[in-house]
């Protein structure tokens, strides 16, 4: 049933894959040592921006737009704590404490990235 | 005017077909919590109906599912990825089948639809996040996809045997 076309295409995926892999990789270990910022966004505007390293007592952040979310912090990690959105894959996702790692809603349009304080020189090249 | 009336009501029964799969997919849990990952059952439905029919028939398939799903469960938002997924791994099925069908068989066309249904769903994840970084989820997704593509390849294969020998479709 398969035919030569198919194996040469799921190569290429796969090659694809390992190059993509790679590439994170490499852009994550970028900066090292530095804090970690918490970067909450809804659709094109940055809410708000936490230090985790400098959080004090347990915060939960009410986000809501389209559905109904709850974002909680505590020192060195956040997560989307509860939502009523059709997949919560969000909430799934649990939570976050190493740098490159992000959250993402899609139906709420919000995302919690973990940024390193040493990004801001890297940000003025775009 | 008796091929019309039948035609018609493959079509409708492919819609119907195609809403019970992405409903059903839906109560299957899937081990991994990265927005996208899906089984893509309804793809069965798209790729048999550009294999007996044609690529218009497809896209309305698919558009018809799209909006339905979304109304039952869902919402504006995610009307807009399935339908920037479907509209993109539909094209790109309807093409490969028309053109590389020597090369590559249902089950690598199934492989690029599923891969191609990502790839848009995270090109409006961009558009709507304003955010570049949801394209990091672009290697899992490959992954996901390859793995159900080839699922959704093979059950399109028994599927449109099945219809051949029942006489269905030709």
């Amino acid at each position: 049933m398969l035919k030569k076309g198919d194996l040469i295409l799921i190569g290429c995926l796969l090659a694809a894959v390992l190059i993509g892999y790679g590439g994170l990789k490499l852009l994550g270990n970028g900066d090292s040592g530095s804090q970690r910022i918490a970067v909450i966004k809804q659709g094109d505007k940055v809410i708000r921006k936490i230090n985790l390293d400098e959080v004090q007592a347990p915060e939960r952040m009410d986000v809501s737009s389209e559905y109904h979310q709850i974002i909680l912090v505590e020192k060195g990690r956040i997560r989307f704590e509860e939502a009523d959105c059709p997949d919560k894959v969000c909430v799934k996702t649990g939570w976050l404490s190493e740098k490159g790692k992000a959250a993402v809603c899609l139906p709420n349009r919000t995302i919690i990235k973990i940024e390193g304080e040493g990004e801001k020189v890297d940000g003025g090249t775009y | 005017m008796e091929g019309r009336t039948k035609r018609l009501v493959l079509m409708a029964l492919m819609v119907a077909q195609a809403l019970v799969l992405s409903i059903v997919e839906s109560w299957i849990p899937v081990p991994v919590n990265i927005p996208g990952v899906k089984l893509g059952l309804a793809n069965i439905v798209t790729l048999t109906v550009i294999i007996f029919f044609s690529f218009k028939e497809a896209l309305t398939v698919v558009f018809i599912r799209v909006l339905l799903s979304s109304m039952f469960g869902g919402g504006p938002v995610i009307f807009l990825f399935s339908i920037a997924g479907g509209v993109l791994s539909t094209v790109v099925m309807a093409i490969l089948y028309k053109k590389a069908s020597k090369v590559l068989s249902i089950v690598g066309i199934s492989i690029a639809g599923a891969i191609f249904h990502n790839i848009g769903q995270l090109i409006m994840a961009c558009i709507v996040m304003k955010e570049l970084s949801v394209l990091a989820y672009l290697p899992v997704l490959l992954i996901s996809g390859i793995i159900m593509g080839c699922f959704v390849g093979i059950a399109t294969h028994f599927f449109s045997k099945a219809l051949i020998k029942a006489k269905i479709l030709m």
